[in-house]
């Protein structure tokens, strides 16, 4: 059977369109080859924390191991613990941030809570990991009595505490050994208006100029810290600033050289004056 | 004392080896990444080296992709140290990448489902030359 004739304008047509397939098939492959790779990662970065608590478990009944080593296994898996429900939080809180929630949609309502608090509570959490990679942790207190006095935050606690934490984590992670980080509070003005936030400083791996306008996009991870550490999910200064624009504020980064600058930045509309008498 | 090198860039995760480890004797030298692992192989006798796959291959090997660095530091040590025993702690699933492992003799143990007694026992006696390497 002859294939039927297709007139002059209707060929091109199809040819265009066949051609619009072949681009949209690529970009799938493409996608789909990223979203494999990103599950890999978000597995490894699931199981790796469980192999060590596993191990560690194994480790403690084994009797050849002396108790004051037991211990420090012991505070191993704390700091495990620590990192596997704080990647479980991210997850938790991408799929709510995806979906484009409003501040008031999420089950937390904003409250009144001291930035000092704050930034000591999550630093305390994190020390074990930091003394384990061993580096420092420090708030510089005298920073947040300069910048918030008698201040205090009005916001979701439970989310700007996951986005100080993904601050405190990435830096643990990227910064060189022997170093120590800084979480110091900071005012800069913006549009005539004096805004405060919270540092997270610390020296490692530099990020390039061409890499600071990307960290807050999803999946991105900077050259350097691919180099370092392989396996990452690259989501945790995107959630960061999603949490941020939620509270109408910011998040910069700035580098100068090996020292990274990540700030979460607050509007003055959060800023209340008030003091807060109870635990953020 | 006998000196086991473990090159991991995640060296927390084998903290209940090397207590176990060095429950057992050995003295157990942590480098978290290539650079650093071959550094160590220069400036001590090493007894037998565990090594991860995934993991940054540091300054002296900045061209080397980090997903691969291991496969490269093992050809390097068989290499430059060709009797030294390499075990490969990983989480590698590409059975062509387990064969070549294999085929140049080093033992490879599965991060999450080898259980710490066993990676003990095999990294003992490879240390102890109780398993020798099988020829490539």
């Amino acid at each position: 059977m002859a294939s039927p004739t297709i007139p002059g304008n209707d060929a091109e047509e199809l040819q265009r369109l066949r051609g619009e397939i072949a681009a949209l098939r690529l970009e799938l492959e493409e996608t789909q080859k990223s979203t494999t790779q990103y599950l890999q990662n978000v597995a490894h970065q699931l199981t790796a924390p469980l192999n060590a608590i596993k191990w560690n478990i194994e480790a403690i009944k084994d009797e050849k191991i002396p108790i004051p080593r037991k211990k420090s296994l012991l505070s191993s898996i704390y700091s495990q613990g620590t990192i596997l429900v704080h990647l479980i939080k991210n997850f938790s809180l991408m799929s709510n941030l995806e979906a484009d929630h409003e501040l008031g949609q999420f089950r937390d309502q904003p409250e009144i809570i001291s930035p000092l608090r704050l930034a000591i509570n999550q630093t305390g959490d994190f020390q074990p990991q930091a003394t384990e990679s061993s580096k420092k942790l420090e708030v510089r207190m005298l920073t947040f009595d300069r910048v918030f006095g008698d201040d205090s935050l009005r916001v979701v606690k439970n989310l700007i505490a996951q986005a100080l934490s993904n601050l405190l984590e990435n830096a643990i992670k990227y910064s060189y050994t022997g170093t120590t980080i800084y979480v110091e509070a900071i005012t800069k003005e913006m549009d005539g208006e004096s805004w405060r936030g919270i540092s997270v400083v610390n020296t490692g791996f530099p990020i390039s100029a061409a890499e600071i306008g990307q960290l807050q996009n999803r999946g991105f991870r900077g050259n350097a810290a691919k180099q370092k550490i392989p396996a990452g999910t690259g989501i945790g200064l995107y959630l960061a600033d999603k949490v941020m624009r939620l509270h109408g504020g910011v998040i910069t980064a700035n580098a100068k050289g090996s020292e990274t600058r990540i700030t979460l930045l607050f509007p003055p509309s959060r800023i209340v004056r008030q003091a807060v008498r109870s635990d953020p | 004392m006998r000196k086991i090198l473990l090159v991991d860039d995640e060296p927390w995760l084998t903290d209940g080896l090397v207590a176990a480890l060095e429950s057992r004797g050995f003295q157990c030298l942590k480098a978290m990444d290539m650079t650093e692992g071959v550094k160590a192989l220069m400036e001590h006798t090493i007894s037998a080296v565990v090594t991860d796959i995934m993991m940054p291959p540091g300054t002296a090997f900045r061209k080397t992709e980090s997903s691969e660095s291991g496969f490269h530091l093992i050809e390097y040590i068989q290499k430059n140290w060709p009797r030294l025993p390499i075990v490969c702690l990983s989480v590698i699933a590409d059975q062509a990448k387990i064969r070549f492992l294999k085929k140049r003799g080093v033992r490879y143990l599965r991060k999450g489902e080898t259980p710490l007694s066993t990676a003990v026992e095999v990294i003992v006696a490879v240390a102890e030359g109780r398993i020798v390497r099988l020829p490539s």
